[in-house]
């Protein structure tokens, strides 16, 4: 029974620490796709980035975290700077990427 | 004149033809891209250009010109090293807003007397974009011994819709051209279809002479 319930429990650890996290930052200056491509770029080098979302239509710039890994704001807001745009506001959520991608198609 | 003078056509298809093998056009993209351009503005004046931007702020790379005059039979080949500088970038809610300027140094080749010359080249941009409307004026300087020439450019476009980074962009785009040095009397007009998705751009249209005016450029 002990053995049951210790594994019941390793279970449940692994599977919340495999839920990966979504960063989405809202961005000025987002319009064009080269924008979005030069992001994009920025974003997929950092070892803790498992996908990247960017939308012009929401300016939003979404990364889905890699699990047990996170990025700074300031590693964010200093990233987004030297790719010459600006942050105007940083939220961590438990959207997937998957899911914000279905959201803005159906929004269209 | 030829439309398309012989010593550009090989190089633009070169350039288009890495563009299509691998897929991206302003003097500075991005951090860390390489932007490659070719432009053939009707039979006047033929660039194509290569740059890398270590940051934002600026790029270096280089370049090859021709000018062929519209008024009389001079030419002028122009290979140039080239650095780019963005000094001012707005980012606004829905909207950028950029000044580019850049020098460059090369050599020229005169047509009409086979003359090499030093050459040198100062120019800006100033352009606004939404995803709706845009707007940009360029001006580029060229001089060497035996000329100078000024190159004006202004760009308004429309889209007809809102794009995304995974859809198509399609704008209509209205130019103005305006050459000095004896190269164009009177001003350009052209009327453009501008595509790109992803890092491809495509540019292209008609003077009101009827020739082609055609952008390419690819981002990577």
């Amino acid at each position: 029974m002990k053995t049951l319930k210790l594994l019941v429990a390793i279970s449940l650890i692994a599977t919340a620490s495999a839920q990966a996290g979504t960063i989405e930052m809202t961005v000025n200056g987002l319009v064009c796709g080269f924008c979005a491509q030069g992001i994009e770029k920025t974003f997929r080098k950092n070892p803790a980035t498992a996908d990247v979302l960017v939308s012009l239509e929401n300016r939003l710039v979404a990364i889905a975290t890699k699990e047990g890994t996170d990025i700074s704001d300031a590693e964010l807001r200093q990233a987004l700077k030297s790719a010459g745009y600006d942050v105007k506001a940083i939220e961590r959520t438990d959207n997937s990427i998957d899911a914000l991608r279905s959201k803005i198609r159906a929004t269209k | 004149m030829n439309i398309f003078p012989g010593r550009i056509v090989p190089s633009m298809a070169l350039v288009a033809g890495s563009l299509l093998a691998s897929a991206n056009a302003k003097p500075i993209a991005f951090a860390e891209g390489t932007t490659v351009m070719a432009e053939y503005g009707a039979g006047t004046m033929t660039e194509i250009q290569a740059f890398y931007a270590p940051t934002f702020r600026y790029s270096v790379g280089g370049g090859h010109l021709s000018l062929n005059s519209d008024v009389d039979e001079s030419t002028r080949d122009i290979t140039y090293a080239r650095l780019n500088y963005l000094p001012k970038r707005w980012n606004l809610e829905s909207a950028q807003a950029n000044v580019f300027v850049w020098g460059s140094i090369g050599r020229a080749h005169l047509g009409e007397t086979g003359d090499n010359q030093f050459a040198w080249n100062a120019g800006g941009q100033l352009d606004y974009e939404t995803r709706r409307i845009y707007g940009s004026l360029r001006t580029d300087f060229h001089e060497a011994s035996a000329y100078n020439h000024r190159i004006d450019t202004l760009q308004l476009g429309v889209a007809p819709y809102e794009h995304d980074y995974e859809t198509l962009a399609v704008w209509f785009v209205l130019q103005a051209r305006d050459y000095t040095g004896g190269l164009f009397d009177g001003t350009e007009w052209a009327a453009l279809i501008r595509l790109f998705k992803h890092n491809a751009w495509l540019e292209a249209g008609v003077t009101q002479e009827g020739k082609l005016q055609a952008m390419l450029m690819f981002n990577f």
